[in-house]
C-alpha cells in the first residue's frame, strides 16, 4: 500500500570501506644499521601509486605487516636522490617492528600515508639552523638534512648535533662525511665511549655551552627521546631563541594516522595530524605536564 | 471535516497500535527497526518489530552504580530512561571487518564492502540525538570522513521520544541538550496514557505518518503534554555548571582531585563503553596460525585501556590518575578545541554504570572548588 | 719552555681570564704553562696526586674510568675552553678520580693547583671569581652527568600495569 519512499539501492551502491586500506610495497633493499635497527628501501608494487606518492620530511607512514599490525615509521628518504624509494629506518622493539626482522628482499608490506606535519624547511630559509637529535631521532630528520643540502645557499650556518648511547648506536655513520662536505657543522657525541672512540663524549644539549647562537635568526629542529628534547629546548630558551623557532617532533601511540582513533592525543592535539612536528610555542602549556 | 494535511511541524494524536503499522511500513521500505528491548533483566538496543518488543510498563531508577527497573503495569512504552547501551553501536559498530588478506605467493587484499542495514532508530531521547550530532562532528569532518559511519548515518531514520521522567543521574538540562527535542528527528513522540503525540520533523517522517490513522490533538491534550515536559525539565536534580568549561580543566591539570579520584577509579572502561559520544577505536589483525590469511578488524577501544598510550619509550599514561584525567579533560575540555562542542550530553550513563559510582558532575565541582581554595 | 707572550695570548682567549684584574691575571699566568699533547698522550691517571687544573685550548681530551670487564670507559670529552681536572682546586679531594688522555692533538693550559688555592686564600676577591667559575663548571658537568645517568637512549621501558 505504501509507495517506496526511499531508494534503498542508492544507500548500498558504491559503498566502500576504504578505511585503513594499505597499498602494497615491495622490499627492495635491506641495510643493517646499529644493533636492533634496520633500514628498508621500499617500492610500491603499483607503479601508479608509486608515481603519485609525495611526502615532506617529518611525515610518517603506517607500515602494515599482515598478521601482526601496523607501526608508525618516519620517512627518511632523500627526496631528490631516492628514485621514489621509500626509506624507512626501523628499530625492532615492538611486536610489529620485530616482525620486520623476518622480511626478505621481495617481500611485501602494506603502506598507508604519508601522514602528519612536516619540518618547516621553507619557513626557516635564511636562518641559521641547529638540528639537535639523538638515537632513533635522526631518521625523521634525514630527509630534512638532504633537503637543506640540496638548497644549501638558502640557509645560514647549519649545525647537526647528534647523540647516541654508544658509538655502535650511531645512525648513518657512513653519511657524516658527505654531510660535513655539504656544509654541515657536524657535532656527534655519545653518552659513553670506549678507548677507540676519539669523538665527543657527552650529551647533545651541552653543545649550547660551547657555541654562540644568534637568537634572532636561529631555528632549532629537534627529535629524539623526550627528555633529550626537553633539555635542548631548555638550553635554546636560555639563549633567548623564540618558542616559535624551536620545532619539535613528538611521538605518541599513532594508529590510524588520521586523527580518528584517538590514541595519539596530547592535550587538544592529535599528534598524527596536528603533528608530529610542532613549533614549541604550540606546546608550551602541555609539554611539561607529567603523564598528560 | 478537519484538515488532516500534514506539514513539517504538525503534531498529531496517534493511537498506540498505529506505531506497529508505522514500523511495518518502515520495514517494507527497507529499514531495519532497532530500539529498546528488555533482555536478561536489562534494557538493550536491538532489532524490534513493534510494540510487543518494547519495555512495556517499565520505569527506571538510576543512581551512581545503580540501575533499577520498576514495573508500573501501565500501558506505556517509553517511561524508562535508557540503559547502558547507546545508539552509537549502530553508526559506529563495536566490531567491524575492514578487509581480509590472503597470502598466495604475494598478499592479496579483499575489502569488506558489505553494505549495512538501513536503520530506523525507534525511541531516541534528546540527549541521545545530541550525542549523534556530536559524533557527526567527530566522524564526518572535512579532513577525514569515516566511510563506515557515513554510510550508516546517511540513511538513518530517527523516531525521537521526549523524556517525561528523568532519573537522578540525568543532567541534560545543564548541558542544554534536553529533555525536550527541538530538531534533527524524522518523527518525535511524546507519550500520553492513551495516545502518542507525534510531531513531524522531516519529509520522510511526514510521508510515513500521513498513511496512518490519527486525530488532531485538542488544545487540552497538547497542554497536558507541554506540562509534562515542563515538569520533566524542572524535576531534574543533577546539575553541572558549564560556564567555565573548557578552560577550567585545562588550567587544573595539577589538581589534587585527580590523585583522589585516581584511587577510586578502577580503569574498567565502563564509562567509555556506555558513553554515547566516546569514539576511540583500535585495529587488530585476526590471523590464522600459519599467517597465511588475516582479517583486519576495527574494534572499540578506551583511553582507560592500560596500553592505550603505550609506546616503546614507555607508557605515557602509566597510572589510573593520568588516564582518568585524560578522559575527563578531553570530554569536558579539549573536545571543544577539537570539534567545537563539548563531548558530554548529560545522559548520566557514566555515573550509573561506573562500578565505583564516580560522578563526573561531582568531580568537576570538586576541581572547581580547588581553584577557589 | 714556551715564551711568555705565547702563554699570555693563549690565556687571553679564555673568557674567564677577562674577568680578572691585570694583577690577578699576571699572578695566575705565573702559575700556568702550555702543554702540547699528541693523540693518546696521558695527562693523568686515576689515583694520581692532583697537581694541575687544565683548560683545553685546542683539540679534545677525554676523561675515563676503568670499569672491570668494560675496560676504560670514556664518560666525558673536554672541548676547547672546557676545564678538566677541576677537583684539584677544591679543598677536599686529593686524588684523581678519573684519567685524562688526549684523543686528538691538543694544546692545553696547565695551572698549578696548589698555587691557585693559595692565591685564593690570600685574595678573597680572586677566590670568589675562581669559585664562581668553578661552580659553573660543576653545574654544567652535573647536568650532563644526570642526562647520561638517566640513560635516555635505553631500550624499551619495562611495561608496568597499575
Amino acid at each position: 500500500m505504501t509507495t517506496t519512499l526511499i531508494n534503498t539501492a542508492a544507500h548500498s551502491a558504491g559503498y566502500s570501506n576504504k578505511l585503513l586500506l594499505p597499498h602494497w610495497a615491495e622490499v627492495v633493499k635491506i641495510i643493517p644499521e646499529a644493533e636492533g635497527v634496520t633500514t628498508f628501501h621500499l617500492k610500491f608494487t603499483d607503479p601508479e601509486v608509486q608515481n603519485r606518492y609525495r611526502f615532506e620530511p617529518g611525515q610518517f607512514n603506517m607500515l602494515y605487516v599482515p598478521g601482526y599490525g601496523e607501526a608508525a615509521i618516519s620517512m627518511s628518504s632523500d627526496l631528490e636522490t631516492a628514485n621514489g624509494l621509500l626509506v624507512h629506518t626501523i628499530r625492532h622493539i615492538g611486536n610489529v617492528t620485530r616482525a620486520t626482522t623476518r622480511l626478505k628482499v621481495g617481500d611485501v608490506v602494506g603502506i598507508r600515508g604519508p601522514f602528519g606535519t612536516s619540518w618547516p624547511l621553507e619557513a626557516i630559509e635564511g636562518m641559521d639552523v641547529v638540528i639537535a637529535c639523538g638515537g632513533i631521532g635522526l631518521p625523521p630528520l634525514r630527509g630534512a638534512i638532504y633537503r637543506i643540502i640540496h638548497n644549501r645557499e638558502k640557509y645560514g650556518k647549519v649545525t647537526l648535533l647528534y647523540g647516541a648511547r654508544t658509538p655502535s648506536d650511531l645512525m648513518y655513520p657512513s653519511e657524516y662525511e658527505t654531510w660535513q662536505k655539504a656544509g654541515f657543522d657536524m657535532q656527534v657525541t655519545v653518552d659513553r665511549g670506549d678507548d677507540q672512540w676519539t669523538g665527543r663524549v657527552g650529551v647533545v644539549p651541552m653543545w649550547f655551552y660551547h657555541f654562540r647562537v644568534d637568537p634572532h635568526k636561529t631555528a632549532v629542529l629537534t627529535c629524539g627521546p623526550e627528555i633529550m628534547m626537553r633539555f635542548v629546548i631548555y638550553e635554546a630558551l636560555a639563549r633567548r631563541i623564540p618558542t616559535e623557532h624551536i620545532y619539535v617532533s613528538l611521538e605518541r601511540n599513532m594508529k590510524c594516522g588520521q586523527g580518528a582513533c584517538g590514541h595519539c592525543q596530547q592535550g587538544p592535539y592529535f599528534i598524527c595530524k596536528d603533528g608530529p612536528v610542532f613549533p614549541f610555542s604550540a606546546l608550551e602549556n602541555i609539554f611539561n605536564v607529567e603523564e598528560y | 471535516m478537519t484538515d488532516k494535511t500534514l506539514i513539517i511541524g504538525s503534531t498529531v494524536a496517534l493511537p498506540k497500535p498505529e506505531l506497529d503499522l508505522l514500523m511495518a511500513d518502515l520495514r517494507r521500505n527497507g529499514f531495519q527497526n532497532v530500539g529498546p528491548h528488555l533482555q536478561d533483566e536489562s534494557i538493550i538496543y536491538t532489532k524490534i518489530d513493534g510494540l510487543k518488543d518494547l519495555p512495556r510498563g517499565i520505569l527506571s531508577e538510576q543512581n551512581p552504580a545503580s540501575y533499577r527497573m520498576i514495573q508500573t503495569g501501565k500501558d506505556r512504552y517509553f517511561d524508562f530512561i535508557p540503559g547502558g547501551q547507546s545508539w552509537k553501536q549502530f553508526l559506529f559498530p563495536p566490531r567491524h571487518t575492514l578487509f581480509s588478506a590472503v597470502k598466495d605467493g604475494k598478499w592479496q587484499l579483499k575489502e569488506n564492502d558489505e553494505p549495512a542495514p538501513r536503520y530506523a532508530l525507534i525511541g531516541v531521547r534528546a540527549c541521545e540525538l545530541a550525542a549523534i550530532l556530536v559524533q557527526d562532528k567527530v566522524f564526518l569532518r572535512e579532513d577525514f570522513s569515516d566511510p563506515i559511519y557515513r554510510h550508516r548515518r546517511e540513511g538513518l531514520f530517527i523516531l525521537a521520544v521526549n523524556c517525561l521522567d528523568p532519573d537522578a543521574t540525568c543532567f541534560c538540562v545543564s548541558m542544554k541538550t534536553g529533555p525536550r527535542h527541538t530538531a534533527g528527528f524524522d518523527l518525535c513522540v511524546t507519550e500520553l496514557d492513551e495516545v502518542f503525540l507525534v510531531e513531524v520533523g522531516s519529509e520522510l517522517g511526514r510521508s510515513l505518518l500521513a498513511e496512518r490513522n490519527f486525530d488532531l490533538p485538542s488544545a487540552f491534550v497538547q497542554n497536558i503534554a507541554d506540562q509534562a515536559m515542563e515538569h520533566a525539565a524542572k524535576s531534574m536534580v543533577r546539575t553541572m555548571d558549564t560556564s567555565d568549561l573548557p578552560s577550567l580543566l585545562a588550567g587544573q591539570l595539577d589538581a589534587e582531585r585527580w590523585t583522589e579520584v585516581g584511587k577510586r577509579c578502577l580503569s574498567c572502561a565502563n564509562c567509555t563503553l556506555v558513553c554515547p559520544t566516546c569514539f576511540c577505536w583500535d585495529a587488530t589483525d585476526q590471523v590464522d596460525i600459519v599467517c597465511k590469511s588475516t582479517r583486519r578488524e576495527r574494534v572499540w577501544d578506551s583511553c582507560f585501556n592500560p596500553i592505550y598510550s603505550y609506546i616503546v619509550g614507555g607508557n605515557t599514561r602509566p597510572n589510573i590518575r593520568s588516564r582518568y584525567r585524560q578522559w575527563l579533560t578531553h570530554k569536558l575540555g579539549t573536545w571543544k578545541d577539537q570539534f567545537g562542542v563539548l563531548g558530554c550530553v548529560g545522559c548520566g550513563r557514566c555515573i550509573t554504570w561506573c562500578p565505583a559510582g564516580i560522578d563526573l558532575t561531582e568531580e568537576v565541582a570538586a576541581i572547581r572548588a580547588e581553584v577557589k581554595a | 719552555m714556551v715564551p711568555a707572550e705565547e702563554l699570555q695570548s693563549a690565556l687571553n682567549q679564555v673568557p674567564w681570564f677577562n674577568s680578572l684584574t691585570p694583577e690577578q691575571f699576571i699572578k695566575t699566568a705565573a702559575l700556568a704553562h702550555l702543554r702540547r699533547a699528541k693523540a693518546g698522550e696521558i695527562f693523568f691517571r686515576e689515583g694520581d696526586k692532583q697537581d694541575y687544573v687544565y683548560i683545553v685550548l685546542e683539540g679534545r681530551v677525554s676523561l675515563d674510568i676503568f670499569v672491570p670487564h668494560h675496560g676504560k670507559v670514556r664518560f666525558y670529552t673536554a672541548e676547547p675552553y672546557d676545564v678538566f681536572g677541576w677537583s684539584s682546586v677544591t679543598p677536599s679531594v686529593r686524588q684523581r678520580t678519573a684519567g685524562a688522555v688526549a684523543v686528538l692533538e691538543s694544546t692545553v693550559a696547565c695551572i698549578d693547583a696548589e698555587g691557585l688555592r693559595q692565591l685564593a686564600e690570600k685574595d678573597h676577591d680572586f677566590g670568589y671569581l675562581l669559585m664562581r667559575r668553578l661552580a659553573n663548571v660543576v653545574a654544567s658537568r652535573l647536568m650532563v652527568t644526570r642526562l647520561q645517568l638517566i640513560d635516555m637512549f635505553a631500550g624499551p621501558a619495562e611495561y608496568k600495569n597499575d
